[in-house]
């Protein structure tokens, strides 16, 4: 089976077809049951094991499960972590909380669905709707499925943009003091993380900024100030993010997004376009038949029936929104259009401030792997001339996202790309700074900006990833 | 009319360890051989006889799988199974470490340089390949990263006179690379072996490759137009050579000089192999033309050409041996 992660993945896949043995070296604890130390162990033709004492009582026996936090934690095999996805990540997980719902009158759960501008933009590409009629539409099917709320995450972005501005700025300032600050890598793809983690950890994990990504975002804002106000627990609630790519799965499964006290994750499933788009074919449902629902606003950044939008890149306008905001807090400039310079191909941007001839700012974008090669390169041999980066695994960025519509065999995927990013650019603009609905939330739940609160709930923390040795994997 | 291989010199070029592999500079004055023992050793002609010239110890911490030497014959790549590729220059006699290329996720299995000195490639057992540039400040940069095996990559080769790539795998498969709207694209994948394919040769057209295998085969494939008339080019199994290898083939060298091909074998033999001209192009007949069956007292891993001295040969082992050796016809 074709690997559905990104490029990134699955470079740092440990060759567990050969050996999975070896590298799966996770230890798993099964508990044990107290009993007679003799006893026969019989498979079953269903393949399950059964313990058979010697008073002829027979037991099933637990099979050792390696859960997908497991394998994050690992610097083994990561493919492999996809057959543990199918089974925790799906839209069939979906399917059966809503079916459970139905089914029982006690333990309900409130099911939230959190839907990506990128998502909305690929499937209105496929049905050939605008982005804010698939996404009424989207609303109106999740409903009728039996979902409660359907929310969107440039609302959860605004606060991943403010949060990055201001990181970027506290870093700037601490330039002289500490090495470490600048260039401030974004986090917001997965991917990138994931391989950073495992493959350069201690050396590179400072530069990465500790601001959650916009699904992440959206897990605080679900399971904590949505739950708080509908004074539910944050475990009644099943909340389901709709994202362009299939990373954000492990994103959704690392611990530190884990509410242990709660013992729910912030979020509990991701789905990928594609896969709504299967969910659609498996109802037998075009989403043009489907009548357009009134949008949930609570946690979405919406005006009357048309959903709102952040300006620059399709992969969340990080670089355009930093240098704009960096721009005229540090050096008092106002920008109105950035200006991109293609260096080696055209996922290697470059965006520069200048001022008499000094460069004040140098940001870029670099996308897919072979460029962030070269910055983690520049960045080793103290090369970079950048002070921020917008990262993302994907060549083209979250647009082009592994977890996208697929093109049909006469499309081409090119026209296909071309136009889901011009649906997306055609959504109407908000600035971050003047959404009157996040800057309240700053207020009454985060108790104001850069408060602990708003620290603990914005933000997050990366981890080194050990690299094992194993002598017995020499190969020639 | 009869041909032989017979032995010039034997090296014991890299002591109580394995002789991975060797390479012939561009003007085949000079010999750059890689081991076990992480060193790289550069060996020329003196008199009749072929010495030790330098020893290259400390760029590598683990095997040093293959050595390449640029087309302008300037520079020598080293691939380890330390992860990494090092950039040598070469100083009159001797040679300076220039840069150290990082970003395999392990072992190192080849190294190649494009016929204009600009592109290199590696592969790796990450299942990647590689490409990078090279600037005139001798800085490298990787343009793409290319993950179209499923498994462990062995060998990339250049075309001779384009930018194509071909690289040979663990998934049994060949994969040809191009360019195409700034990244590099598998444009073709050339499935026939049955097992392993560990290293492939262009002849000096560029319109036939060789490929050997685990399954103990030779096959020559043909660049022909896609039946559509349109895209992707295609390259078609011409002719298989089977039942003379009796182990894994390890290495195969086109002669650019005289068409031979030549093999390395899993057991101990090196094999030489000439085309009848007779035949049709679209069907090539190869014959064995000379062997020797204990080449090496273990398995031969590498064996190749002189680009410019028509019939010598050199060939590598398991045993540590470089040996040298002259083909031609018997009187």
């Amino acid at each position: 089976m074709a690997s559905h992660f990104s490029g990134v993945l699955q470079l740092t896949d440990l060759d567990d077809f050969i050996t999975p043995s070896q590298e799966c070296v996770k230890p798993v604890k099964v508990e044990k049951k107290k009993g007679k130390s003799v006893a026969k162990i019989q498979i079953e033709d269903d393949g399950s094991y059964f313990q058979v004492n010697q008073d002829g009582g027979k037991q099933k026996l637990e099979k050792a499960k390696i859960t997908l936090s497991d394998c994050l934690a690992c610097s083994g095999c990561i493919t492999s972590a996809e057959s543990v996805l199918i089974t925790q990540q799906s839209h069939e997980e979906l399917l059966k909380v809503l079916h459970n719902n139905k089914a029982s009158d006690t333990e309900q759960k409130v099911v939230v669905v959190s839907v990506s501008p990128q998502s909305r933009a690929s499937i209105a590409a496929h049905f050939d709707l605008s982005s804010s009629e698939a996404g009424r539409r989207l609303t109106s099917f999740f409903k009728g499925l039996g979902v409660h709320y359907v929310f969107e995450t440039s609302f959860s972005r605004t606060f991943s943009l403010l949060e990055s501005q201001r990181e970027f700025v506290e870093r700037f300032q601490r330039k002289e003091q500490d090495s470490k600050v600048l260039p401030m890598l974004t986090s917001a793809c997965p991917g990138w993380i994931c391989y950073a983690e495992k493959t350069h950890g201690e050396f590179i994990l400072p530069y990465v900024s500790t601001t959650r990504s916009p699904q992440q975002m959206m897990g605080s804002l679900v399971k904590g100030y949505f739950a708080e106000q509908q004074g539910l627990s944050p475990q009644q609630i099943y909340h389901v993010a709709v994202m362009p790519c299939f990373d954000k799965k492990l994103e959704a499964s690392r611990s530190d997004f884990y509410l242990s006290e709660a013992e729910t994750r912030e979020v509990d499933c991701v789905i990928t376009s594609g896969e709504v788009q299967k969910m659609l074919e498996e109802k037998n449902v075009s989403l043009n038949d489907v009548e357009p629902a009134p949008l949930d606003t609570v946690l979405s950044s919406v005006s009357g029936d048309e959903f709102l939008n952040h300006s620059g890149s399709g992969s969340g306008g990080y670089l355009h929104h930093v240098f704009t905001y960096a721009a005229k807090q540090l050096f008092g400039e106002e920008v109105k259009e950035l200006t991109y310079k293609t260096l080696k191909n055209k996922d290697f941007q470059e965006v520069t401030l200048e001022r008499d001839g000094v460069v004040l700012l140098c940001f870029a974008s670099t996308y897919g792997f072979r460029n962030i090669q070269n910055l983690v390169q520049k960045l080793k041999r103290g090369k970079s001339p950048y002070h921020f980066v917008e990262v993302m695994a994907c060549p083209s960025g979250c647009l082009n996202g592994g977890g996208q519509v697929k093109p049909s065999p006469a499309q081409n995927p090119k026209e296909l790309l071309q136009k889901v990013e011009e649906l997306y650019k055609a959504e109407r603009l908000l600035s971050p700074e003047e959404d009157t609905h996040v800057a309240e939330l700053y207020q009454s739940w985060l108790h104001g900006v850069g408060e602990e609160k708003a620290k603990e709930l914005l933000h997050t923390h990366y981890h080194t990833v050990q690299k094992m040795t194993n002598g017995l994997a020499m190969k020639w | 009319m009869k041909e032989a291989l017979t032995p010039v010199q034997t090296l014991n070029a890299h002591p109580d360890s394995r002789c991975w592999f060797v390479s012939w500079s561009p003007t085949g004055t000079l010999l750059a051989s890689c081991g076990g023992d992480k060193a790289i050793r550069i060996w020329g002609r003196e008199g009749d006889s072929w010495i030790c010239k330098t020893v290259l110890q400390d760029g590598h911490q683990r095997t040093v799988r293959r050595v390449a030497w640029s087309p302008c014959g300037k520079y020598l790549a080293s691939a380890s199974f330390d992860a990494t590729t090092c950039i040598w220059k070469k100083k009159n006699d001797d040679f300076e470490s220039l840069t150290v290329l990082e970003g395999h996720e392990n072992e190192v299995k080849s190294v190649a340089w494009a016929p204009s000195g600009n592109l290199l490639a590696t592969c790796s057992r990450d299942k990647s390949v590689w490409v990078w540039e090279v600037d005139e400040e001798d800085e490298y940069e990787c343009v793409t990263v290319v993950n179209s095996h499923t498994q462990d990559v062995k060998h990339i080769v250049w075309h001779p006179n384009q930018e194509l790539l071909a690289s040979a795998s663990y998934d049994n498969n060949v994969c040809i690379y191009k360019e195409e709207d700034d990244d590099w694209e598998c444009k073709a994948t050339l499935q026939g072996h049955t097992s392993t394919v560990w290293s492939l040769a262009f002849d000096a057209t560029g319109q036939r490759l060789a490929s050997c295998s685990d399954d103990r085969t030779v096959k020559i494939w043909k660049e022909s137009p896609n039946e559509s008339g349109q895209g992707d080019v295609s390259w078609k199994c011409v002719c298989t050579l089977s039942g003379y290898h009796r182990r894994t083939v390890y290495d195969i060298s086109w002669c650019r000089l005289t068409g031979a091909l030549a093999t390395a074998c899993g057991d101990d033999a090196v094999r030489v192999f000439k085309e009848d001209e007779t035949a049709d192009p679209e069907q090539p007949v190869f014959s064995l033309a000379a062997q020797v069956t204990k080449a090496h007292s273990q398995d031969v891993n590498c064996v190749t050409w002189n680009p410019k001295e028509a019939g010598l040969l050199a060939s590598c082992s398991d045993d540590g041996d470089i040996t040298i050796w002259r083909f031609q016809e018997e009187d």
